[in-house]
């Protein structure tokens, strides 16, 4: 039941991150050609705030999940698995964590 | 020296490469390449919030030759991960499981997602 859960969690993850991966990764192309103070402009917009935000979070828990999949088909000795599993875990929520303190200061 | 009847496992030199064998490694690798271009756009923002000198610094080490290669990278990745995916969820929904079917959406997948990338490619730098 757990396992289908989780199944389930990454299908739906995957459905909602992909096109805020799109659209911000295609905000930092175009982006990229632009000074700061465009940039600036660009991310004070409260809905770039908001979809970003949705975009680490959701993200990450979406690459936690895949991530739990190949320690389990690659890794064989379990405490190089768990150690691996929570270092995903981390990753996990420490950068979505700075990312909503980062876009709340700016 | 007795006969060993043990299965063995596939020889790497002599292993027959598939298409859905291919994209199926190839969805994890570029799976786990997203992650690194999510943690590229974490690092955009947080340069952003240092202040002007450092996101200059940042501008100027991804306009670089090897910053832009690496971002044409990231982009088939996700160009590749996210038409993968979409074969994925079909399968998912019981669709596209013949053998003929499953190669022929395989080679869409590798196609499309290097059209993507050029589309996208273009599209994000204004020149289309």
């Amino acid at each position: 039941m757990k396992q289908a859960r989780k199944w389930i969690s990454h299908r739906i993850s995957a459905v909602i991150v992909a096109p805020l991966f799109v659209w911000l990764f295609f905000s930092l192309i175009s982006l990229s050609t632009k000074n700061y103070l465009e940039a600036i402009y660009f991310i004070e917009n409260l809905l770039f705030r908001i979809l970003a935000i949705a975009l680490f979070f959701i993200g990450f828990f979406h690459a936690k999940i895949s991530l739990n999949e190949i320690f389990e088909d690659y890794i064989n000795n379990k405490k190089i698995k768990d150690v691996a599993n929570i270092l995903a875990l981390i990753l996990s929520i420490i950068i979505p964590v700075i990312i909503l303190i980062l876009l709340i200061k700016i | 020296m007795t006969d060993n009847q043990n299965p063995l496992s596939p020889h790497l030199q002599i292993y027959r490469w598939h298409i859905s064998s291919l994209l199926s490694i190839t969805h994890r690798i570029s799976g786990v390449a997203n992650l690194f271009s999510l943690i590229l756009m974490f690092f955009w923002l947080l340069f952003l919030s240092f202040g002007e000198s450092s996101y200059e610094s940042f501008l100027f080490i991804i306009n670089s030759f090897i910053g832009k290669f690496i971002l044409i990278g990231f982009t088939w990745s996700m160009s590749f991960h996210l038409l993968s995916g979409i074969r994925h969820l079909i399968w998912d929904f019981g669709y596209g499981f013949e053998i003929r079917t499953a190669n022929i959406s395989g080679i869409i997948v590798i196609i499309a997602s290097l059209v993507l990338t050029v589309i996208f490619w273009l599209l994000a730098r204004g020149l289309i």
